[in-house]
């Protein structure tokens, strides 16, 4: 694993991210992550807030268009987070806030999925929000507010 | 340094601030918390003013709106922590000046759409497009709040002017 990783880190790719002067590279990246995190946890957000009660008036099956808004979001983040992690592969692979970080991302997505499923996965209408529904969307919002701290701490918790 | 920052990192409260060394995490972490909160709410309501989900009524739709205010007052609280903890940091930069710009933009947006077009909100029905005005909203709305997040993440970065 750790050759594979300094390979990672060593590349011309992770010289120009890291190295280079340009505002292209390590900040602009960074930058995107960022828009991708406001659109993850934004559309996570909504849905949540939904099932528990806020925007009684908004139809539960309108909700199924904010998904696709989150992946969006998460794809944003997948690729400007392996491009942030190729970077500094061998520095990250071994950082414990990060593996918390992926960790927390993992269950935010399974949780996200078992909402959506749970809404809209039995072609009979949406449920009312249920209490299991108000749980998953509890654990939803602490999940990616865990993540996001994780994230930010990255940079002080070597 | 411009004497206007050298008067508030000289401050009691700047210096106790800057040697609480876990506070600057901590807000920078409420900081996108709230970010978060902001653009996912305003947002959802802008798209809505463009005329995307239109069988949610725009006046339920704003239903996040006090969400979004409450993301925005956590980063108004903890940007302001900020500056108090290294002003020369955001006075001399032109990133965080692009920034401000935006978030007047959008405020001022936000106050005219309120002001002026609000109460046709109301008289909206479901599954009904919006007006070109509400789109023209919606448009600047969600352009600025991205550009506040981008100037703001540039922030290090672009016209630091070292």
């Amino acid at each position: 694993m750790t050759p594979f990783l300094h390979t990672l880190q060593s590349s011309a790719f992770s010289a120009w991210v890291v190295g280079s002067d340009t505002i292209w590279a390590y900040p602009m990246i960074l930058t995107m992550h960022t828009v991708g995190l406001s659109i993850v946890v934004g559309a996570a957000v909504i849905v949540d807030l939904r099932l528990l009660g806020v925007g009684p008036s908004i139809p539960l099956e309108e909700v199924k268009r904010v998904f696709p808004i989150f992946w969006l979001g998460f794809f944003i983040n997948l690729v400007s987070g392996v491009m942030l992690f190729v970077s500094e592969a061998e520095d990250k692979a071994t950082q414990p806030v990060f593996l918390i970080k992926l960790l927390l991302i993992a269950i935010g997505v399974v949780v996200t999925a078992r909402i959506r499923r749970r809404l809209f996965g039995g072609g009979s209408p949406p449920m009312r929000a249920a209490s299991s529904g108000r749980t998953l969307a509890l654990t939803s919002l602490v999940v990616w507010g865990g993540a996001i701290v994780a994230g930010r701490l990255m940079a002080y918790l070597k | 340094m411009d004497p206007f920052s050298a008067w508030i990192e000289a401050t009691r409260i700047s210096t106790v601030m800057r040697d609480t060394t876990w506070l600057w995490p901590a807000c920078e972490s409420i900081h996108f918390i709230g970010l978060a909160l902001l653009i996912g709410g305003a947002g959802y309501f802008d798209l809505r003013l463009l005329g995307f989900m239109r069988r949610v009524p725009v006046a339920a739709a704003k239903a996040f709106m006090p969400w979004a205010i409450t993301g925005f007052a956590m980063n108004l609280v903890t940007g302001t922590l900020f500056f108090v903890m290294a002003p020369h940091m955001y006075v001399l930069s032109a990133a965080w000046w692009a920034k401000v710009f935006f978030i007047v933009v959008a405020g001022m947006n936000a106050m005219f759409f309120e002001t002026t077009l609000g109460t046709r909100v109301m008289l909206l029905g479901p599954n009904e497009d919006t007006p070109t005005s509400f789109k023209i909203v919606g448009a600047v709305s969600l352009f600025s709040w991205f550009a506040v997040l981008f100037f703001g993440r540039m922030l290090p970065y672009i016209g630091t002017g070292n």
